[in-house]
């Protein structure tokens, strides 16, 4: 199911040539939960919208990326809000944080992109949900930076739902 | 202790429940601090037919693909009655990108037509319940919110504009006719409070 998606995905997107490692995929609100429903069963999703200009995005990002790193059960998928001329600025930033996998690049008028995500979105970043591994379903959300040990509550909870 | 009282500053400013539709607009008496160097309330900008309040700001990368926006909507409305203003709540960069002088140079190379005003305490932001810029509020003549949300679906281009939910709840307010669409979402800068 998951490969369905990736070749899916990999068919349509933005490739970058000589950025193997580097996987950045445009999408609607739908395609992205899709991908995300396509993990269930297999790991926790944590999704997170950012920005490279959003402030408290870009301080958050490395701990999200180290913890996606380092719990197994859990998946870190990426949105990124930035125009499409800011691609190239995306593409690096990803790489230079070392982000693996696939991630997104919004492609969506806002208010269906943010109402698609969760309706109780206000449409502010960064954005972050967290989904269950075992029942696919939103475990937790919120908007704005948060700490670790918030993050790590619920990646924890997570995992067990 | 400092921490905490952060803390809570920060749930209080995420968890502060926005203003919604109906109510009325708060703290009409609030001094501003405008770029012409005096000082403003939103008494004072308040219009025959309405008010309309932008939360915005200098830099955030969505104001300035919309603020062209900004200054046609004040060409069409503001003789129709409409009162503008541009209301900047970015207390924590007052000393920076969103100083005064930086505000007056912004107003002036993108042909700023209505008051842009500094909130000292951001304290309009906390009353509103704002978050994010851009983001407005338009008020009806009984200074009772009747549209807050976007300016419209398309803040890349103007001319790619599908709908004009702004331009839309003016026209009704002016006619006398409901607001088929009295809320909408887009994306957008955290407000940078102090």
């Amino acid at each position: 199911m998951r490969n369905s998606f990736l070749q899916l995905f990999l068919s349509i997107f933005i490739f970058f040539p000589g950025c193997s490692k580097v996987d950045l995929a445009v999408s609607d609100s739908k395609g992205i939960l899709e991908y995300v429903s396509s993990l269930k069963g297999e790991k926790a999703v944590l999704l997170n919208v950012w920005a490279t200009w959003c402030v408290p995005c870009v301080e958050e990002f490395p701990m999200i990326v180290e913890l996606g790193k380092e719990i197994e059960d859990l998946d870190v998928v990426f949105i990124s809000a930035d125009f499409e001329e800011q691609t190239d600025a995306v593409h690096s930033f990803l790489k230079k944080k070392s982000v693996a996998g696939i991630s997104f690049m919004k492609e969506e008028k806002d208010e269906t992109f943010i109402n698609g995500l969760h309706p109780e979105w206000s449409g502010l970043l960064p954005f972050t949900i967290l989904y269950g591994k075992n029942s696919g379903k939103i475990v937790d959300f919120w908007e704005g930076k948060e700490t670790e040990t918030k993050f790590r509550e619920s990646i924890k909870l997570a995992i067990t739902r | 202790m400092k921490h905490i009282f952060s803390t809570m500053l920060i749930f209080s400013v995420l968890f502060s429940k926005e203003l919604e539709i109906g109510s009325s607009m708060p703290l009409m008496d609030h001094q501003l601090s405008d770029i012409s160097g005096k000082s403003l309330s939103l008494k004072d900008i308040k219009g025959k037919e309405g008010t309309l309040v932008i939360f915005s700001c200098n830099t955030c990368p969505w104001v300035i693909r919309w603020e062209d926006r900004y200054v046609t909507i004040a060409d069409a409305y503001a003789s129709k009655g409409i009162g503008i203003i541009a209301v900047n709540s970015n207390e924590d960069r007052f000393d920076g990108d969103d100083s005064m002088d930086e505000m007056i140079q912004h107003a002036k190379e993108n042909g700023y037509n209505f008051p842009y005003a500094q909130d000292p305490g951001s304290k309009l932001a906390y009353a509103f319940g704002a978050t994010k810029t851009p983001h407005i509020y338009l008020f009806d003549n009984d200074d009772k919110l009747v549209y807050r949300g976007a300016i419209d679906d398309n803040a890349k281009s103007a001319k790619k504009v599908e709908q004009t939910y702004l331009a839309n709840a003016i026209d009704a307010l002016l006619a006398g006719e409901d607001i088929s669409k009295k809320t909408s979402k887009a994306l957008g800068c955290s407000i940078k409070f102090k």
